[in-house]
């Protein structure tokens, strides 16, 4: 097992990988690799930096013919997590222009996770501030991942079962900071929202959507094949789709 | 059927690569009797690893002499060492951890330094770092290989962490 943790994005990716039979100093250049694209990614998209590509888009001085393809790929699928979110998750709907954040960090995640599979490891998962993507051998035993309890910091609110990806949106340590795209007012319906499915990308903004919507994207979730959801209400109550992997 | 590592991650982004190193030999015992696999549906009926009883173990009782010659090596002499990690900026101050080791086990962390901007960051960090020193304790023998939703003051905390296990050359 082969361990790295990298400072990026504004937080800490890691990353923990069963190189297999896969020789180690080929896995830690794979994941040397995946650092890199992790910094280019962040170069690119980060809205904090006035000088990166993303920074000039919104301000208007880039237009997208302009940018690395990554930007509009990346906005493609914010536009498709709009729909699916029921414009919940709504990056046209951010102050100061066009804001991928939402899904931005869970798609370099999954990036940097592919780059690490293509090393030929058998599994590995990738730890990015809080939302983990994953893969294993098919009959292998699934990732268990605690999501943290929204009050309680000495306890965790459940463990589930990972099949591809989880991202946890929440309101706990770094206050209200989620904006209702419907409102404009910053929102603390839930205390914390789960999403677990195979894209990153996707399970990052609809988590943020479902920390803005709640119930009514606990529903839409219900109904889209192959993600779930699993909500903290700021009252306390619960509430999950039905196939959501808890275990004990 | 293979178990995939009982690294806590933890919240604690970065811990799960720290860590990494002694669990494997810990999830071995574990490894069998996990009968939850993937697409099992909601309601998953899990076995509990702890309670794992031990049906990998093979009881031939023929008059073969193949008894499982489970060795165990005598643990080398080893003495308890402390490093304190790097002091993390996070997004409402700084912190620093001092760890301590005796062979391949982390004894005990403990908090160097805590600067915060306000009272209420000092109270929030103080809130979550019982938890985060519980969790790399725990995380020797813990079941879970990530948290969801991690924040700020952890991530500052795991790479405190990492530092100081670093300085120890303890990978």
């Amino acid at each position: 097992m082969l361990g790295h943790a990298e400072k990026v994005m504004g937080t800490v990716v890691s990353f923990t990988v069963d190189c297999g039979s896969v020789p180690d100093d080929s896995v830690r250049r794979a994941v040397a690799r995946a650092c890199r694209l992790l910094h280019r990614m962040d170069d690119i998209f980060s809205t904090w930096q006035p000088a990166s590509p993303m920074s000039r888009l919104r301000r208007g001085e880039l237009n997208l013919d302009d940018v690395p393809p990554e930007i509009p790929q990346v906005l493609e699928q914010c536009a498709e997590a709009r729909a699916l979110s029921n414009g919940w998750f709504d990056p046209w709907a951010m102050p100061g222009g066009v804001d991928p954040t939402g899904l931005v960090k869970g798609w370099a995640v999954e990036a940097a996770m592919k780059m690490v599979r293509e090393a030929g490891v058998p599994a590995a998962l990738v730890n990015g501030g809080g939302d983990l993507v994953g893969f294993r051998p098919p009959s292998s035993v699934p990732w268990r991942i605690g999501i943290r309890h929204p009050w309680d910091a000495s306890a965790l609110a459940c463990v589930v079962e990972l099949e591809d990806a989880i991202a946890t949106s929440g309101s706990y340590e770094r206050g209200a900071h989620l904006l209702d795209p419907r409102t404009g007012q910053l929102t603390t319906a839930a205390a914390s929202a789960t999403v677990t499915g195979p894209s990153l990308a996707l399970a990052d903004a609809l988590a943020t959507a479902l920390a803005v919507g709640g119930d009514d994207v606990l529903a839409l979730l219900a109904a889209l094949p192959g993600y779930d959801g699993y909500l903290i209400r700021s009252d306390g109550t619960e509430e999950s789709t039905e196939r959501m992997a808890f275990t004990s | 059927m293979k178990r995939y590592p009982v690294v806590i991650g933890a919240t604690v982004a970065g811990l799960a690569g720290i860590l990494s190193y002694h669990t494997s030999n810990l999830t071995s015992p574990l490894s069998s009797n996990l009968a939850v696999g993937p697409g099992s549906g909601s309601t998953t009926t899990t076995t509990k690893p702890g309670t794992t009883s031990t049906t990998g173990g093979t009881t031939s009782t023929t008059g073969g002499s193949s008894t499982s010659t489970t060795s165990t090596s005598a643990p080398p002499a080893v003495t308890t060492s402390s490093a304190t990690g790097t002091g993390e900026q996070y997004g409402y101050g700084i912190l620093s951890v001092k760890v301590t080791v005796k062979a391949s086990k982390i004894l005990d962390v403990k908090v160097a330094k805590l600067q915060t901007a306000d009272t209420y960051s000092q109270s929030l960090a103080q809130q979550v770092i019982p938890y985060l020193s519980r969790q790399v304790l725990k995380a020797q023998s813990s079941r879970i290989s990530g948290i969801s939703g991690a924040t700020y003051t952890s991530e500052a905390y795991a790479m405190s962490v990492q530092s100081a296990l670093s300085q120890l050359h303890f990978r």
